[in-house]
């Protein structure tokens, strides 16, 4: 368990500059020229390595807790002297905190009454990608309602992770000491329990929660992605589903066989096949706008309706399903590490600092 | 809601009279919820004016009658008339139909009634060997007769082939095959079916222009845009027709077409057709296409495959590369 040490790096920089370099400014030298920085600078990776299975480094049982359910995503800007060591304490915290909140009537749902609460931050061991990524880090809130039995065990009533897969390196190693990032939260539950969870975090370790919305350059990166899965795991199908703005609104489900799927995908992939290289294969954006582009191209010859016209709302495979309104499900273990790269990404990108 | 259904059915299947039916729902402890109170003051008027289930019934055939546009509808299509298809009026449907539907399933509660426009009602409660029929789920077939279209609501697997041999015979027809329409609003798919609509019918001539006065915003833009989108206006009515238009809520093409991109080589010279499912939804859907075709996101002319769900009245597609047309885009649609 530890929390990156940026101690050596960190010190060595700020000899030479005294500001921190926001995220942006990582991404290109024009940006710190200037006071705003340029447009490029603020785009999604344009190339990417191609999901391949991770490692069984992550423990099966938090991987089922992961796949099992839809999350819905926020960003969270660098938590401040948050300890991998220390989340007993923080668990002890945050049920205290809940437990406060309820009493002063703020977090208070009418149907549901619950007297105790049980929380516990775990870390999720391995669900990293570089050296510079935090580890995982699980919190479930477990109780029982009031009238319940004491023999009936307590149950979970809300989950939630915060996470950084593959983040920025220049990003992660020019944050001062004592700065965590785990840019990416995922929660699950009663929306009043997501508001307090979030609100503690945000009193305890400084930080701030936005909703993150998945884009349409994002979406379609899923789409690729997982369907550049198929050679692993069965998609079963690609779905999308786009919404045309007519009066009244119009709701296009376009459902594609994955075979075709498949064989569409990798006719459009330049350089040698998935098939062939395994993982050293990067997938680039413009291989990714082909695909869409072919799907929505044999849309047009049938009903010469351009679906570009609409917004790209949602991408669902059997491998897992992606929502412009920022919920996420994993449905397949082994892709995860992949679909928590994309994200960590968009939400690095959508941080205020 | 549930609850009290379930107390009912469970009432159906213990009780013997009608009557007793009554008492033992009476004597279930009056619940808290409104909806609850609701249905054990009915039961209470119900049982003083000793009103049975199948009293019920026709109540409930009733609502459901003059609320004809909730549930889902299904609709099918006769085949085949016999010579004497055309002089079937509604006695002899009745007698016929009743006859052939007892004759094949014994515990079921049937009963026909004709609509003010024309429509004969049917409400099918079904039962099995070892209960009384269900009331809570009973199928609903609308017919007009004298026309090949049936209506039906709510049907279940069982009741299907016996439904359409019953329906057969007492029509004098001789199959019955789905039109692949469906529909929330029955007057919507009745009227997409019977061209109860205003059409636009396709004239070699500009028809006059539009009474509405929409403000013109810049002269500019009107002066160049202005004749373009009135033609796409016009195109957009001819396929879908003028004014209030019947309310479907989707449409469905199964697309088993073969992939064609000249500039993707590999797909175009690919054996196999590229299999994908096309779902349209909205929830005037028609009106949704037309405002597509008017505002040019659809471009014009619109395409045969959209222009097809009102003018053959269906709302699920099977589309197939069938003989090369003389169209540019080489497909048709299958029946």
């Amino acid at each position: 368990m530890r929390t990156p040490h940026n101690g050596a790096v960190v010190q060595r920089r700020s000899k030479t500059r005294s500001y921190r370099q926001s995220y942006r400014s990582c991404l290109g030298t024009a940006s710190r020229l200037g006071l705003t920085p340029a447009l490029t600078a603020r785009r999604l990776n344009a190339s990417r390595r191609a999901a391949k299975p991770q490692n069984d480094k992550v423990n099966p049982e938090h991987l089922a807790l992961l796949v099992k359910a839809e999350w819905q995503l926020s960003y969270v800007t660098p938590l401040y002297q948050f300890r991998h060591t220390q989340l007993r304490s923080y668990s002890r915290q945050l049920a205290a905190f809940i437990v406060a909140e309820k009493q002063q009537g703020l977090a208070v749902e009418v149907s549901e009454l619950h007297n105790s609460y049980r929380v516990s931050l775990s870390v999720v061991q391995g669900l990293t990608e570089s050296e510079d990524d935090a580890e995982t880090v699980l919190i479930q809130i477990h109780s029982k309602p009031m009238f319940a039995r004491q023999d009936e065990p307590q149950r979970s009533v809300w989950s939630g992770w915060l996470t950084c897969v593959h983040g920025s390196p220049e990003y992660l190693r020019s944050l001062p000491k004592d700065f965590t990032c785990l840019p990416l939260f995922g929660s699950r539950g009663p929306e009043y329990l997501s508001r307090v969870v979030k609100s503690w975090f945000q009193k305890t370790f400084d930080c701030c929660f936005g909703s993150l919305e998945i884009n349409h350059t994002s979406l379609q990166w899923f789409a690729a992605l997982w369907t550049d899965c198929h050679s692993q795991s069965h998609i079963q199908h690609l779905r999308m589903l786009w919404t045309i703005p007519a009066a009244p609104p119009l709701q296009i489900t376009y459902t594609v066989d994955h075979q075709d799927a498949w064989d569409l995908w990798n006719s459009v992939r330049k350089g040698p096949t998935a098939a062939v290289a395994e993982d050293a294969a990067s997938i680039d954006l413009e291989e990714v706008t082909g695909f869409l582009q072919a799907l929505k191209s044999h849309f047009y010859r049938h009903f010469r309706l351009d679906l570009s016209a609409g917004t790209l709302q949602q991408v669902s495979t059997a491998v897992g399903s992606a929502k412009s309104s920022g919920r996420i499900k994993m449905s397949n273990s082994r892709h995860v590490i992949a679909t928590l790269t994309l994200l960590t990404e968009c939400a690095l990108l959508k941080m205020p600092i | 809601m549930l609850t009290q259904h379930k107390q009912l059915a469970q009432l159906q299947t213990r009780c013997q009279t009608p009557e007793e039916d009554m008492q033992s729902f009476r004597n279930f402890p009056a619940p808290s919820s409104s909806s609850g109170g609701v249905l054990w003051r009915m039961a209470h008027i119900v049982e003083e004016n000793k009103l049975t289930l199948t009293h019920l019934a026709e109540l409930e055939m009733i609502h459901a009658m003059e609320n004809p546009n909730q549930g889902m509808w299904y609709t099918f299509q006769l085949l085949e008339p016999e010579n004497d298809a055309q002089s079937v009026e509604l006695t002899q449907f009745k007698q016929q139909f009743k006859c052939h539907l007892s004759e094949l399933l014994r515990q079921m509660s049937v009963k026909i009634k004709k609509h003010t426009d024309e429509a004969v009602w049917i409400r099918i409660a079904l039962g099995s060997s070892f209960s009384k029929p269900n009331h809570l789920k009973p199928t609903y077939v609308v017919h007009y007769l004298q026309t090949p279209y049936v209506f039906v609501r709510n049907l279940t697997s069982k009741l299907k082939p016996l439904l359409s041999q019953a329906l057969t015979l007492a029509t004098r027809h001789q199959g019955v095959k789905e039109a692949n329409l469906s529909g929330r609003n029955l007057t919507s798919i009745r009227d997409l079916l019977m061209r109860q609509y205003q059409q636009v019918f396709p004239t070699k001539y500009r028809s006059p222009p539009e009474e509405e006065d929409q403000p013109v915003l810049n002269q500019h833009i009107e002066k160049e845009q202005g004749g373009v989108a009135a033609h796409r206006r016009h195109m957009a009515h001819q396929a879908f027709g003028d004014g209030m238009l019947p309310q479907l809520q989707s449409a469905v093409y199964m697309l088993d077409t073969k992939f064609r991109d000249p500039n993707n080589r590999t797909m175009t010279e690919r054996e196999e057709t590229f299999k994908c499912v096309v779902k349209f939804s909205s929830i005037d859907l028609l009106e949704s296409l037309r405002s597509c075709a008017s505002s040019g996101i659809a471009s014009a002319p619109v395409t045969p495959l959209l222009s097809s769900i009102p003018l053959k009245g269906r709302n699920y597609f099977v589309v197939t590369d069938n003989t090369p047309g003389p169209s540019s885009q080489g497909h048709q649609t299958q029946n």
